[in-house]
């Protein structure tokens, strides 16, 4: 450490300052060093976490919709057609009430329009932004076509133009139901930046399991049901896997401290107890039971979709206390992780 | 004395001397350059007039009446309405009480005027969704408040807890590296108010080079602890963060005061993230995929 400032070169790696080392920070474990009157060294994010939490589950839930739906008529055409006009009109979730909850957040909400002002590829949140614009438009029209072909037959010929749209609003609504990931990743929040890409897969996988669990819900025919509990199935064991994979990742990273908390208590008994682990279980009954097991079905599916809703709003409560706590963001923020995180 | 002070023998004056900041801090304010701050913290005494000033030329209401507690430093954290923070560490022996005996040098006090370091590349710029964060012609980063909508996404973005949303009027604040001033010639509020110059004003190439000297000299007289934070290649400009416009000197490590040992950039993050969540739903479609067509 005492080193000659002359003899530093851009292109020398950060030195560690003074007993870094020796206090443990490079270790793997608890944060030993000081902390500043144990005031926060961050700030946690300004966000209401029930009201992103929930659009970030209504942006999930619309946008694996619309993946379902183009993927159901794609491949199965005029036999999921329930499944697919439930999901063209479960995709306006998040351009309605999504977009109506995103505006409510702001603070000064009279001027939300100027978030259409640039678009940034460094900003999740002008990248989100855009993709509701676009996911709105195309999920928008395929809501009021398939609307209109209901109501009146001669509005049937827009079917061929259904089918051309539901593949970029199938497109959007994939990111759509991501990018809510990129943007807590994105930060300097130290649990939501530790694990960037298993969050992420935890986000897309849950919002595909919640879809398939609402569109479960409104489908009688068991071979239609069989089909959406298949998918969810799959999507929740994605899930599992991410969560075990992000769980690892904040304790290498040294912020799995974040998580004692009541947030910690909600995302490990709500969104993985309750909202995934117990319908895994459920399902497989179901599927196992066949005709039978319809009633195992439904209640699974609403265990999905809470899970899937405490899922956001625990992991955005449990970034509030990473950032709030100056041993959990100093421990992060030490050089070890450099390697891991940037 | 800057010769061209000979000029101003009063102390009212009519109007704002031209490029006033080439007397007071030695240096021409010229868009296109680079400027910052270099903070001394060996220098700082800790008076707080650095904070005053800013609050005074900035227009910025008070956030706290009451006391802390923790030392000196009743401010405690820098925020909507605090640009300027001066941090008190008073250094305990064992068992928390302070030894009689104490070295010469900074012994029990460590004191540091903290303010956004207005880095190379900026987390809240990158994050700012509506344009509102820019960087300057002078290389520093301002909100422009008649733009940001207050969505608070620069605030967890900032990897020093630097940016707030105020309560007052709904938008996000930070220093601004006083842009008004700099465009009229004069040099910011906090660095021409610091009475011992531990808050220095300048160029950054220039800033940097008289801060390594700083070092060099502070370690022939064997302060052998003191180092940079925010130079390139040192703390704090780690994890492609570039450098920090405004950099600091310590002598102690960085957490000692509040400070990130290595900050990362955050929208690094962003595309490893975007894709690993868009190929899971591509994976699962797939499966989808499957599951619908299948025949039993």
């Amino acid at each position: 450490m005492a080193r000659p400032a002359a003899a530093h070169d851009p292109d020398d790696k950060p030195e560690v300052p003074t007993s870094a080392a020796e206090h443990g920070m490079a270790r793997r474990g608890k944060w030993q060093g000081p902390t500043y009157y144990g005031r926060p060294q961050l700030k946690e994010a300004p966000f209401e976490n029930w009201v992103v939490g929930g659009y970030i589950f209504l942006a999930g839930l619309s946008g694996g919709s619309a993946v379902i739906s183009a993927i159901a008529d794609a491949a199965a055409g005029r036999e999921q057609a329930g499944t697919v006009r439930r999901g063209r009109y479960l995709a306006m979730l998040a351009p309605t009430l999504g977009s109506l909850l995103l505006i409510y957040d702001l603070h000064t909400p009279a001027r939300f329009y100027n978030m259409l002002r640039v678009a940034k590829g460094t900003s999740p949140m002008s990248i989100g932004t855009w993709l509701l614009m676009a996911f709105s438009g195309f999920a928008g029209f395929n809501a009021a076509a398939q609307m209109l072909s209901g109501w009146q037959p001669r509005w049937r010929r827009l079917h061929g133009l259904m089918r051309a749209v539901q593949v970029p609003a199938a497109a959007t609504g994939a990111g759509l139901a991501t990018y809510t990931a990129a943007l807590l990743a994105a930060t300097s929040t130290p649990l939501w930046a530790a694990a960037p890409r298993a969050l992420a897969v935890r986000f897309g996988s849950s919002s595909i399991a919640a879809s398939a669990a609402a569109l479960s819900l409104g489908e009688r025919r068991p071979r239609g049901r069989r089909a959406l509990d298949t998918i969810a199935l799959a999507a929740l064991t994605t899930e599992l896997v991410a969560t075990a994979a992000s769980h690892r990742r904040y304790r290498q990273a040294g912020v799995a401290e974040a998580l004692d908390g009541r947030s910690g208590t909600a995302e490990l008994l709500g969104a993985t107890g309750l909202g995934a682990l117990l319908p895994l279980g459920l399902y497989a009954a179901s599927l196992a039971l066949g005709g039978r097991g319809s009633r195992l079905s439904s209640l699974a599916s609403v265990a999905t979709l809470a899970g899937s809703l405490a899922l956001r709003i625990s992991i955005m409560g449990a970034g509030d206390d990473s950032a709030n706590r100056p041993e959990v963001s100093f421990r992060f923020a030490s050089p070890d992780n450099l390697k891991r995180v940037a | 004395m800057h010769p061209r002070a000979t000029q101003h023998s009063r102390s009212e004056f009519e109007r704002v001397i031209e490029n006033e900041s080439e007397l007071t801090a030695g240096v021409l304010i010229e868009p296109g350059k680079s400027y910052g701050f270099f903070t001394d913290t060996t220098l700082c005494i800790g008076c707080k007039a650095c904070e005053v000033a800013c609050k005074e030329w900035n227009n910025l209401p008070a956030d706290n009446l009451g006391l802390t507690g923790q030392s000196y430093d009743n401010t405690g954290a820098l925020s909507a309405n605090t640009w300027r923070h001066v941090s008190f560490i008073e250094k305990a022996g064992p068992c928390g009480v302070r030894d009689n005996e104490q070295a010469p040098f900074q012994s029990g006090w460590l004191m540091m005027s903290d303010v956004c370091k207005h880095c190379h590349n900026a987390p809240c710029l990158e994050a700012c969704p509506t344009g509102a964060l820019f960087r300057t012609e002078f290389d520093t980063v301002v909100i422009q408040q008649d733009i940001c909508n207050g969505c608070g996404y620069c605030v967890p973005a900032c990897p020093f807890g630097v940016v707030d949303v105020s309560t007052l009027d709904g938008k996000a604040h930070k220093c601004t590296l006083c842009y008004d001033r700099l465009k009229g010639g004069l040099e910011p509020a906090c660095a021409k108010s610091c009475p011992t110059d531990s808050i220095q004003f300048g160029e950054i190439g220039a800033l940097q080079e008289r801060a390594h000297k700083r070092v060099e000299k502070l370690h022939s007289i064997g302060a052998t602890t003191a180092y940079l934070y925010g130079t390139p290649g040192a703390p704090g400009a780690t994890g492609d963060l570039g450098h920090l416009n405004a950099f600091f000197l310590l002598t102690d490590r960085p957490e000692t005061y509040n400070l990130p040992a290595a900050p990362t950039r955050a929208s690094r993050r962003v595309a490893p993230s975007l894709l690993s969540g868009l190929a899971a739903v591509a994976g699962l479609a797939l499966a989808a995929a499957f599951a619908f067509t299948r025949r039993d």
